[in-house]
Formats: C-alpha cells, sequence, structure tokens
C-alpha cells in the first residue's frame, strides 16, 4: 500500500507521523502521573508504528501506472477492516457490560472493568469506531464512483482514517482509565475533541475537493447525505465539547455550559448525532448501496432529495425529548416533542422509498442474504423512527423515561437499522474492491443475516419487556400514595430480561465474528477474478445466493 | 455512442428522453448518427433547440425556486419559534421569539412574496383585481399587525401564517409557471420552412442567387432536384417529380412538366426545373399559412382557463367576507385590533393556496405522467381543452398512415419478372420505386444502361438487349406490347404487356385501435385529407367505415373545423403536415406525431414521441381523468373554505389553527393529485422503455 | 433557558448554510434529470472518466421511449 505512494508523498506522511508523535511525547511528558501521561505513550505508539512502517519501504519503487485512471481504493479496503476489528471488539464490549448487569461477578473487582468505564468503550466503539470506520470507508467508495474522479488526496484519506481510529484508541483507552466528560457519545477529553476537530476537517475539505473534480457533473444524491453528516458532525462536536481544561497537563476540563443549559446542549448534540451520523450517514450507504446490490434505481430520486432536506430542517430542534419531566422548560420539551413527531415524514419517506426499490426484485431479496440485510435494515429504519417519534411524545415518555425501554429503541435501531445496512454494503463492497469472483462462504453470509436478526429481535423484545416493567413498576403506587416497589424490587424483576439481552447480544456478536472470518478468508482464500469493467457490482454474475446443495 | 470516432462528448437526460451529443467536428454526418442510435435500439429524431423552449435557462422559473427555498426556510424556523411561544413560553422569552420573528419574517416576505407584491400592484394600477390583490393585501396585512404587537409586546402575532402562505402560493406558482412555460407559438416553426434563397436565371443567361423575399413575379429561377419552391410557381422548362405530401397531403409524387402550377414548399423530387415565379414570398403559399395561422392561435388565446375563471370569482367575494367580518365585528366589540386580527385570520385562513394548487399540481402531475408514456404536453390549457373534446378529425397523409408500401395484388408471378421488376426498382430514388424495391425481395438480375428520365421513370436493358422501363404509363407503354389501365406505376419488359403497380398505404401502427378506443369513449372520428378520394377512401375503410372529406386545402380544413365549432362541437385534430398547421391550431385541442414537420409539431398542442396512434386515446383518457382530479380538488378547496371562513369569522382561527389549516388543506390537494400517477393505461406495448441492465419490464 | 443565545443562532446559520447550498445545488442544474441521475450508478463502468473538455452543445435529439 505504502509502495502506492510517490517518494514525496511517503516523505510527507513521515514528517506528520514524526509530528504526531513528537506531540504523543510531549503529553506523555507533560502529563506525567495523570491519564494524560499514559495517552501521550498511546499516541507515541501509534504514530511511531506508522512512522516505521513507512520508513521501511520508504525505498520501495515508486507506482508506475496512472493514478487518475484509477480509483484510490487502498483507504477503503483498510477501512472496512478496521471497522470490522472495531465491530468485533465493541460488540464483545456490549456482551460483557449486559452480561455485568446480570451477574456483576464479571467486574472481577478491578477498576477499569467496572460497568462504567467498560460501557463507553462498547458504545463509543460502536458507533465511532465501527459505524464511524464503515461510513469514512464506504464515503470515500461512493463518492468516488459516483463522481467517475479518484479521491483527491494520497495521504489525507490516510491522515482521516488513522487518525480517527486514534481519536478512537484514545477514546477507548481513556474510558478504562476513568477519564470521560460524562456526555452520552461525546465522553472524550478536550485533547481528543482538538484531534477530531482537525481530523474532521480535513474529511471535510477532501470530500469537497474530490467532488469540486467530478467528472460526472451530477453529485448522486448519497453524497448530500454524506457531507451532511460530515459537516454537522465537526459543528455539534464543537459546541457540546467546549470546555475549559482544568490545567494543560491533565486531562480533566470543566464544560463551557452547566446545569440544565448543559443539558440541553448535550442532548442538542446527542440527539442530532443520532440524526447526523447514525442516520444521514448511513442512509448515505443505504441509497448507494441498495440500488446497487438490486440493480434497480431508486424508486422515486425526487423523494430522496426531499426527504433529505426534509431531515435536515426538521432535526435539529428534535433533542430536548431527552429531556422530558427534567429541569428543562416545558416549552423546550414540547417543541423537542413536535418536532420529533414531524420528523417522521422524512424518515418514512426514506424508508420507503428504498422498500419500494426492491419492488420487482422480491425474489431477490429471497435468494440473496445480502440484499435481505438491506432490506431488513430499511424495514427496521421505519420502525425504529416511529418507535422515536412515538417515544418523544411526553405522555408516552413518562413510562419510558430512564427505563430499557430507551435502550431498547436504540438497540433496535443501532442493531436493526445501522449496523445491518455496514454489514449488507460490505458484504456488497468487498468482492468488488478486492476483485474476487465471490465472498468465501454464502452460506456463512446466511448464517450471519440469521442471527443477527435474531439477536436483534430477542434484544429489542427483552428490552421492550423490561422498559415496560421497570416504568409501570416505578410508576405504581399504594393506597396511601406511596410507592409500591423499591428500587431493588425492580432490580430483580430484571433479572431474567439481562440475561435475555446479553443473549440476544451475543448472537449478535457471533455474527459479527463470522462476518469477519468471512471477508478475511475471501482476501486470502477466493481467486481474483478478471475485472469486468461493464458491470462492477452484481448479485448475480457468478455469485450464486445460496450456493447449490448446500 | 460516446465510443463512436466521430462523436466528443455525450449525455444522456432520461427526464426529457434526450440525448445531446457533441459531435468532433462541426460538420458532422447527422444521418449515421441517428442510423446508429436506431441500431442499438433507440430511434431518435433531431429537435432544433428552440423547439423546445425549456431549453434554455428558465430565469423565471428559478427565481420563483429561490424564493420558495427561501420562504419554506423562513417558514420552518419561524414556525419552530412559534411552536415554542404556543407551548408556553413564558412572556420575556416569548417577546424574544417575537422579535427574531419579525427580523426573520420581514425580509424573508419581501423577498419571496415579492411576485404577489408586483403582479397585485400591476393590476391595481390598470384599474382591476386578479387573485394576488387579496393575497398581498394578507400579507402586508399580517405582516402589519404582527410588526405592531410584537412592539406592544402582545400574545398572538401571525408570522408564522405568513411565511407558510408564501411558501404554499410560490409552490402552486412555481408549478403554474412550468406548465404555462411551454406554450409558444407555431409561428417560428413555420418560417424555418421557408427558403431561404433561390437561384435566378437572368435574362442574359446567367445564373445568380436572389433572396427569397426579393423574388417578383415573373422571374425566372431554377430550381435543383432536392430543393423546395420557394414561392408559387409555373414550370417552363423540364419535367420532374414532385412531392406534395407536405402541402396537400396527396400521398405519391406528382409528375409536372411544363405549364404546371406548383405551390411554394413542394418538394422537387428528380429533375432540374425552370420556373417562372407567379407571386412574391408574401402571398405565396407558405405567408398564406402564416396568416391562417396567426388568426387561429389569437382564437385560441381566448380561452380561459379554469383556474382563471376561478380566480375571477374568488377575488371579489373574499374580499366582501373579509371586509364584512372587520366592520361586524367593529360594531359588536369596539375593538379595532380584534376586528383587525379577525378580518386577516378570514383573508389567510380561505387560502388562496389551495385554491391555486388546485390545477398546477394536477396538470403537472398529468404533463409527468404524460411524459412516461412518451407524449409531450405542450400547453397546460391543453390538457383542459382536449378533456372537453367531443369529435376528432384525422389528417391522412402522416398521420394515419406511414410509408407507402406495395399491394400485392396483380404481380405476374413470373418470377423472373419480379426479380428484374425489383432490380429497376432499386436503382430509382423515387418514393414510388423504393417502396416496390422494398416490398420484393432484394434483386440479382443484372441490368445495363439504367438512365432515369425526370418526370418519365427509370429504364434498363436486360442481359439479351430487351429493354424494361418502370414508371409512368404512357412512357412504359411505348416499349410494351399492350397497355394497361389501372392505378399506380406500370411496369413492362420490351415486347410484354404492361403491366400496373397498384400502391397502397400502409397503417400506423396503432390507427385502428386508437379510432376504435376514440369511437368507444364516445367521440366521433373522420378524416380531413388533402389527396385523391382513392387513397382516402380506401383508408377510411380499413379504420371501419369512417366519414372523410379528401381534397381539401389547409383552407378547407380550416373551414371544416370551424363549420364543427359552429355547431358546438369541440374537435380534436390529429395532424402532421404542414398543410394542416393551420388546422391543428384552430381546433379546439390538436396533436401530432414526433415523425411531423417542424411547423406541425409546433403548431400541435401534444407531440406523441413514439410510432403507435395509441398514445392519442391515451392522452384523451388522461386528459378526463386530470379534469375530474382538478375538479375533486376544487371541491376539496371549496368544503375546506366552507368549514374555515365561518370559524374565522367567528374568531375562532388563531395563527396556530390557520397554519395547520393551510398546510393541511394543501397537502390534500396535491395528495388528491398525485393519484393520477397511479392507474391509467399506457400506450405500450408499442412503446420500449429504457432499462440499462437489459430486463424487460414486467 | 440562556443556552438558546447559543443554540438559536448556530442553528439559523445552519440552516442558512443549507439554504444556500440548495439555492447552490438549483443553479448548478442537479435536477435537470432525475430519473437519468437514479439509473446511472447502475451502468457506471467501474474506473474514473479522463475529462474531455469540448464546446458547448450543438445539437440535441429525442428520443422515443
Amino acid at each position: 500500500m505504502i509502495a502506492q505512494l510517490r517518494t514525496g508523498e511517503r516523505q510527507f506522511a513521515l514528517i506528520l507521523s514524526g509530528m504526531v508523535a513528537l506531540v504523543g511525547l510531549a503529553m506523555a511528558a507533560v502529563g506525567q502521573g495523570d491519564p494524560m501521561g499514559a495517552h501521550g505513550w498511546i499516541v507515541l505508539l501509534f504514530a511511531g508504528v506508522v512512522f516505521c512502517l513507512l520508513l521501511r519501504s520508504l525505498e520501495d519503487p515508486e507506482p508506475s501506472e496512472d493514478r487518475t485512471a484509477v480509483y484510490y481504493d487502498d483507504p477503503t479496503k483498510v477501512g472496512i477492516l478496521i471497522s470490522l476489528f472495531w465491530a468485533v471488539v465493541a460488540m464483545g464490549m456490549g456482551v460483557w457490560v449486559a452480561s455485568q448487569l446480570a451477574w456483576p461477578d464479571l467486574r472481577f473487582d478491578a477498576a477499569w472493568s467496572s460497568f462504567g468505564r467498560i460501557r463507553p468503550v462498547h458504545t463509543s466503539g460502536v458507533i465511532f469506531g465501527f459505524g464511524g470506520n464503515a461510513l469514512i470507508a464506504t464515503s470515500f467508495h461512493v463518492m468516488q464512483r459516483t463522481s467517475r474522479a479518484r479521491l483527491a488526496g494520497q495521504i489525507s484519506p490516510w491522515f482521516v482514517l488513522l487518525g480517527f481510529n486514534l481519536f478512537c484508541i484514545v477514546a477507548a483507552s481513556g474510558y478504562l482509565m476513568g477519564v470521560t466528560q460524562s456526555k452520552e457519545y461525546a465522553e472524550p477529553e478536550w485533547y481528543a475533541d482538538i484531534w477530531l476537530v482537525i481530523v474532521w476537517v480535513t474529511y471535510f475539505t477532501l470530500y469537497i475537493r474530490t467532488l469540486a473534480r467530478r467528472n460526472e457533473p451530477h453529485i448522486y444524491v448519497a453524497n448530500w447525505y454524506y457531507l451532511a453528516f460530515i459537516l454537522v458532525m465537526a459543528i455539534l462536536h464543537i459546541v457540546n465539547n467546549l470546555a475549559i481544561p482544568a490545567s494543560f497537563t491533565g486531562a480533566k476540563s470543566y464544560s463551557a455550559f452547566s446545569g440544565v443549559q448543559d443539558a440541553m446542549i448535550q442532548w442538542w448534540y446527542g440527539h442530532n448525532a443520532v440524526a447526523f451520523f447514525l442516520t444521514a450517514g448511513f442512509l448515505g450507504m443505504l441509497y448507494y448501496f441498495l440500488p446497487k446490490r438490486a440493480e434497480r434505481p431508486i424508486y422515486s430520486y425526487r423523494l430522496s432529495i426531499l426527504s433529505f432536506w426534509g431531515i435536515v430542517f426538521f432535526y435539529i430542534w428534535v433533542g430536548s425529548h431527552h429531556l422530558h419531566y427534567t429541569a428543562l422548560p416545558q416549552w423546550v420539551q414540547t417543541l423537542g416533542m413536535t418536532f420529533s413527531v414531524m420528523l417522521l415524514i422524512p424518515s418514512w419517506a426514506s424508508a420507503g422509498n428504498a422498500l419500494m426499490t426492491l419492488n420487482g426484485a422480491w425474489h431477490k431479496v429471497r435468494d440473496d442474504a445480502v440484499l435481505r440485510f438491506m432490506m431488513v435494515a430499511a424495514v427496521f429504519y421505519g420502525l425504529s423512527t416511529f418507535e422515536g417519534s412515538f417515544m418523544a411524545v411526553r405522555a408516552v415518555n413518562s413510562l419510558s423515561h430512564y427505563t430499557d425501554w430507551t435502550v431498547g429503541h436504540v438497540h433496535s435501531g443501532a442493531m436493526g437499522w445501522v449496523a445491518m445496512i455496514v454489514f449488507g454494503s460490505i458484504y456488497a463492497v468487498v468482492p468488488l474492491l478486492w476483485r474476487k469472483e465471490t465472498m468465501y462462504s454464502w452460506k456463512l453470509v446466511e448464517w450471519h443475516f440469521w442471527l443477527a436478526l435474531a439477536g436483534t429481535v430477542v434484544y429489542v423484545f427483552a428490552m421492550w419487556n423490561s422498559g415496560i416493567t421497570q416504568g409501570l413498576m416505578w410508576r405504581t403506587y399504594t393506597e396511601s400514595g406511596t410507592l409500591a416497589y423499591s428500587f431493588t424490587d425492580t432490580l430483580v424483576a430484571m433479572h431474567p430480561y439481562y440475561i435475555a439481552r446479553a443473549f440476544g447480544g451475543a448472537l449478535f456478536l457471533t455474527g459479527a465474528i463470522l462476518c469477519a472470518i468471512n471477508v478475511v478468508m475471501t482476501i486470502r482464500r477466493v481467486p481474483e477474478r478478471v475485472p469486468e469493467l461493464d458491470h462492477p457490482t452484481s448479485s448475480e454474475a457468478g455469485e450464486p445466493a445460496v450456493p447449490a446443495g448446500e | 455512442m460516446g465510443k463512436l470516432p466521430q462523436i466528443n462528448a455525450t449525455r444522456v437526460n432520461l427526464t426529457l428522453r434526450r440525448i445531446e451529443i457533441r459531435p468532433a467536428a462541426a460538420d458532422a454526418d447527422l444521418e449515421g448518427i441517428l442510423t446508429v442510435l436506431s441500431q442499438i435500439g433507440h430511434p431518435a429524431t433531431l429537435i432544433e433547440t428552440a423547439d423546445m423552449q425549456d431549453a434554455g435557462t428558465d430565469i423565471a422559473g428559478n427565481a420563483l425556486l429561490r424564493a420558495m427555498a427561501v420562504a419554506g426556510f423562513g417558514a420552518m424556523n419561524v414556525m419552530l419559534m412559534s411552536v415554542s411561544v404556543w407551548a408556553g413560553a413564558e412572556a420575556p422569552m416569548r417577546d424574544v421569539f417575537h422579535v427574531l420573528s419579525a427580523m426573520i419574517a420581514v425580509p424573508v416576505v419581501v423577498f419571496s412574496g415579492r411576485f404577489f407584491l408586483i403582479s397585485a400592484w400591476g393590476a391595481l394600477r390598470g384599474g382591476h383585481v386578479n387573485m394576488d390583490v387579496p393575497i398581498t393585501l394578507a400579507l402586508i396585512l399580517a405582516l402589519g399587525l404582527s410588526l405592531f404587537e410584537t412592539l406592544r409586546g402582545g400574545e398572538e402575532v401571525f408570522f408564522d401564517a405568513a411565511l407558510t402562505l408564501t411558501f404554499f402560493l410560490l409552490i402552486g406558482r412555481y408549478l403554474d409557471h412550468r406548465m404555462r412555460r411551454r406554450a409558444r407559438s407555431a409561428m417560428a416553426g413555420l418560417s424555418r420552412l421557408t427558403v431561404k434563397n433561390a437561384l435566378q436565371v437572368c435574362p442574359d443567361g446567367q445564373v445568380r442567387s436572389v433572396a427569397a423575399e426579393d423574388i417578383t413575379p415573373e422571374m425566372v429561377l431554377r430550381i435543383p432536384a432536392g430543393e423546395r419552391m420557394p414561392v408559387d410557381v409555373r414550370i417552363l422548362r423540364g419535367a420532374t417529380d414532385l412531392d406534395r405530401a407536405l402541402v396537400t397531403g396527396e400521398s405519391l409524387p406528382v409528375s409536372a412538366g411544363p405549364g404546371a402550377e406548383i405551390e411554394a414548399g413542394a418538394m422537387n423530387l428528380t429533375g432540374p426545373v425552370d420556373v417562372i415565379a407567379l407571386r412574391a414570398m408574401s402571398e405565396s403559399f407558405v405567408a398564406d399559412m402564416s396568416r391562417m395561422l396567426a388568426t387561429a392561435e389569437e382564437g385560441r388565446g381566448r380561452y380561459v382557463r379554469i383556474a382563471d375563471r376561478a380566480a375571477r370569482l374568488y377575488v371579489p367575494v373574499i374580499h366582501i367576507l373579509a371586509a364584512v367580518t372587520f366592520v361586524g365585528w367593529y360594531f359588536a366589540t369596539g375593538d379595532w385590533q380584534r376586528s383587525a386580527f379577525i378580518a386577516i385570520s378570514v383573508l389567510i385562513v380561505t387560502c388562496p393556496c389551495a385554491l391555486a394548487l388546485a390545477v398546477p399540481v394536477a396538470h403537472v402531475v398529468a404533463a409527468g405522467r404524460l411524459m412516461r408514456e412518451g407524449i409531450l404536453l405542450k400547453d397546460g390549457s391543453a390538457l383542459e381543452r382536449l378533456a372537453q373534446v367531443d369529435h376528432a378529425a384525422f389528417d391522412k397523409t402522416g398521420t394515419l398512415t406511414t410509408d407507402t408500401v406495395m399491394l400485392r395484388a396483380n404481380l405476374p408471378d413470373d418470377a423472373v419478372t419480379i426479380a428484374v421488376l425489383a432490380t429497376l426498382a432499386g436503382h430509382s430514388a423515387h418514393p414510388a420505386a423504393t417502396a416496390i424495391a422494398r416490398g420484393l425481395p432484394p434483386a440479382t438480375t443484372v441490368l445495363h444502361d439504367i438512365t432515369e428520365t425526370p418526370g418519365h421513370g427509370v429504364e434498363g436493358r436486360l442481359a439479351d438487349g430487351r429493354a424494361v422501363r418502370l414508371g409512368r404509363a404512357s412512357w412504359v407503354g411505348a416499349i410494351a406490347s399492350a397497355d394497361c389501365n389501372g392505378e399506380g406505376p406500370a411496369f413492362a419488359i420490351e415486347g410484354k404487356p404492361m403491366v400496373r403497380i397498384p400502391l397502397g398505404e400502409s397503417l400506423r401502427e396503432g390507427a385502428e385501435a386508437a379510432v376504435s378506443a376514440l369511437r368507444t369513449c364516445g367521440i366521433g372520428c373522420e378524416i380531413l385529407s388533402g389527396d385523391t378520394e382513392g387513397p382516402v377512401a380506401r383508408i377510411a375503410l380499413q379504420l371501419g367505415g369512417l366519414p372523410y372529406a379528401h381534397g381539401l386545402s389547409p383552407a378547407g380544413k380550416v373551414a371544416r373545423l370551424r363549420s364543427f365549432e359552429g355547431d358546438g362541437q369541440r374537435v380534436l385534430m390529429v395532424g402532421d403536415g404542414l398543410n394542416d398547421t393551420p388546422a391543428l391550431a384552430a381546433a379546439h385541442v390538436s396533436i401530432s406525431p414526433a415523425s411531423a414537420t417542424d411547423a406541425g409539431r409546433a403548431a400541435a398542442d401534444f407531440v406523441f414521441l413514439g410510432a403507435s396512434l395509441a398514445a392519442v386515446p391515451v392522452a384523451l383518457r388522461l386528459a378526463r381523468r386530470t379534469a375530474r382530479v382538478v375538479r375533486q380538488n376544487f371541491g376539496l378547496a371549496i368544503v375546506y373554505n366552507c368549514i374555515a371562513v365561518p370559524l374565522a369569522m367567528a374568531g375562532h382561527v388563531t395563527p396556530l389553527i390557520a397554519a395547520i389549516a393551510m398546510s393541511a388543506s394543501s397537502v390534500l390537494v396535491v395528495a388528491n393529485s398525485l393519484r393520477l400517477n397511479r392507474g391509467g393505461d399506457t400506450v405500450a406495448p408499442a412503446v420500449r422503455k429504457w432499462n440499462p441492465t437489459g430486463e424487460v419490464p414486467a | 433557558m440562556n443556552v438558546l443565545i447559543v443554540l438559536i443562532p448556530v442553528s439559523l446559520a445552519m440552516g442558512i448554510v443549507g439554504v444556500a447550498a440548495f439555492l447552490w445545488s438549483l443553479r448548478a442544474e442537479q435536477y435537470e434529470d432525475l430519473s437519468g441521475d437514479a439509473e446511472r450508478i447502475l451502468y457506471a463502468e467501474d474506473r474514473p472518466i479522463s475529462s474531455k473538455k469540448s464546446e458547448p452543445a450543438q445539437r440535441k435529439k429525442e428520443t422515443p421511449p
């Protein structure tokens, strides 16, 4: 891969990684005794490894072919593999942390393995590690293919990919050390946040530059979704993470906002992160890979554009529905609630559009597990957005707030929509990228699909039950007006559901592991095919969805 | 297509079904490109960019879209502030929101609403009112009162209502603009058919070029083969065959010799002729056509669209209601502010939006549906007019019929004779000869000394020295042993009896089905043709015995259409040629195939791109469905108004309710119109749908 | 709700960026051919186009469906 770079580029990369290593060294020195110091060593190690890899291949011969005549797929390929790595690790953490709820002794009495510390490793790991890498990798793929132009940079894609993963590593290691801002999905501390801004600005610039040099005048709708994801996340991240470090030698910082004001900012961020990271970004994936795999154009292109603008304008104000029945003023809560309900329209427009695209291709959905992943993802997207709008209504929220139902909602979206569309897209794009005839095993893909679906259903049903049970128990009063159940009573009632939850997650994790194995075996074992330039992605060209006789 | 060497770049637009080709050289072989397109399964017709007026950038339309986007953005943001206030934000917060809303609303309404303001002002200055007057009134009053309330610290403001109103109205306006843009005059198309220059033979024998406008009567001109007559002429010298189909609709070329009078626009087929000009260009045939066309279009312009008729009723009624409301409340309460509020809420809630959307949305959806069936709609009002039709008139040549083919009756069974005939026919470019050659198996006989004599025919010599002739009967008779009476070109081998080859026309694809479909819908059909009786009668018979009129001049066709009008009937004219153009414009509504002449296409209200006439009943049925939907839309708008206006007059309409009601009524109208996309029939299977993956759609 | 001093301007600014982006896309004729845009990803070859600059189009043709 390094051999794909010119000498000048390798040198530039060396300088970059050297600089990062120096920063790591500085952090290690300055932050001695503080978790920041440990982070410094991690940064130094990461940058050092990159540095050494570059150094080793510095003298390799330069690429001879005309690079503008081919797409730049190395960052995409590496991004997909990293995404799968994070999937396994972070979902594993999820199973562990869910199991701790049922069996608290799984903490093994250490600080780093306590619930509060490994939980964010799971959330950040799946959202940023698994999801974020998948978005970066697929966005590189989609923007090149739809612009019919090569990525606008040689080093910047790597900077984005590796820099982003450095952020993820610093975040995860930080959590284990106890470093946290206590803001959901925004836990990493100030120096990690600054680093992410640098990486993200590079990502945005790269995207715009690639689009600017496009050879296809029309900007395909998926690019709009990706761009919205990148731009809005940048703004959200900056505003929500405005903080003053206690000192520049330590990880601790104080938020620029406080109290209920801070809560509002946090959930303005939190919900928009869901909207633009977990929804808009993955809709970009859906709008490209689903029509490609189904070999049918989007049912209504006009509708996809309309729902894009609808989502962009409706989502921003939805956040306060996380703060029903808190100190947040009533009218702000109502505002959030109103927009949450209105949001249903563009969301269902997208889900409906995706499903109508499959009209006429249902036989393919039956036979092709990859397309089935995508279809189920679209269905769960519709379900989750309905569930979300429903739960945002204050009356419903009075039952669901703080219960497991919220967790169930998150996971129906995360497992049913986000993860499934990622897996579908990965299976669709891996044979193309590595120029293989087929995936290593279609049987494994089928297994993965059913495990994922089963895991999601088990998990969500468990959480629906436990959430409603909790909610009802918490608001049951005796005749004298006191609470009928103590908190411990509710915990006891939750126990079987916690076990079911861990089990569902374990099923899902197994599926993800199968995916990782399948992809690796595909890369190593499956013979290459002669590229058919006229028909890049096809579910049926030489790839039986389910091999006969198996 | 991009792979062809003579093509630099291509771009396909699937929505408009257009391919844009940049040839490598300025004089690229267009015919060759068209052939390749047809070979890969996508036959195409050339269009001049002036044909489709939507070729250039739609400045006005883009201005409307921009205003719409800004209005939408403004409406959204003010709406969210309004929701906060309605949800119970306390007084100081509420005042902040009001100020913010004002800061957004005022510039946005001025920028986005300027179309209504300008139009209303223009109307008032001209001394009458149009739909935009109450709208502008509502906007200004709403803004004014809301600003007053904001400054006063009041509780209710109407900013969101004003913005939402602007937004929805702009949508209607934009759709309407899209529809009207397509209508334009056919004059441009006609002028392109006139010849620009001609060759003049001067008294001293010199030949020089002269501009067509400068041709005076008695001037002698030389018209080479392949050129059109620039003015009405009489042949002096030479004989040739002329294609008068465009002019008169005659199906077969006509031979003409010295002394024959020919109209401007006829195409000289086979041999050069010297002619003497009879009239100047301004008095020639084409000019006559232009004048008839202009008169016809003027008549068309008097048709008042449904939307405009509705507006005429709506405007005075709404003003009166608002005024009555104000006066009534003022007398009841003495509180002018509250009265003004309620009067404004009446103005706003009656929502011109649903009314403004009722027609354009339905038309736009219908136009899109038509486009998918390969039917181009050129004028929004045409849909309305098509729905009213109760009679249809068809031109024959080029409309009901396509190429000339050969009738196979009476051909000698002798294979050798057939082969000779085929060979001889293959050597002439005369349309009759090519029709014969097409209808026979490919020939292999060797013929020597093949020559074509303009005005007479083509001849050659067999290997054994015998002459063979194909062409005019009198000329062929010179070598035949016996004459033969009958129709069509004559053929003879020297010494043998003459044979006549009767030629007939082939019906256009879908013609029979179309005519019977129209009759089932209760539309009477007839044929109006300029051709001689024989061919016309044959076609009329083939189509199930239609009434017909033959030998009609363009003025004659127009006269026939006018007589229908006099009887109160509304006629759909289906035609293609130059001789139909005034008729296409004079009919209540018209449709022509894409293979028509420029002028024909330009004059017609609808153009169908495929080959099949099935497009005509499809368009008609869709027009009727559209008219039903428009009536339903109006019904919905009226019902809505009947509910909303009394509520508003009673003072029950708050800004919140007004905004919701407006949105709901507009959405309902749009949703109802979208039904036009489903159901209905298609022009398929004659029409093939574009599918890049090669699958045949189910 | 002091935080609205921050949130409202930020959201308005993002909204304005959104409107500007929409207006740009209108001007850049991104909505001229929605059917073609949806189909194009399906038949595009898997390599970049080398850009050939040529003069504006002189001819347009219409294909029957």
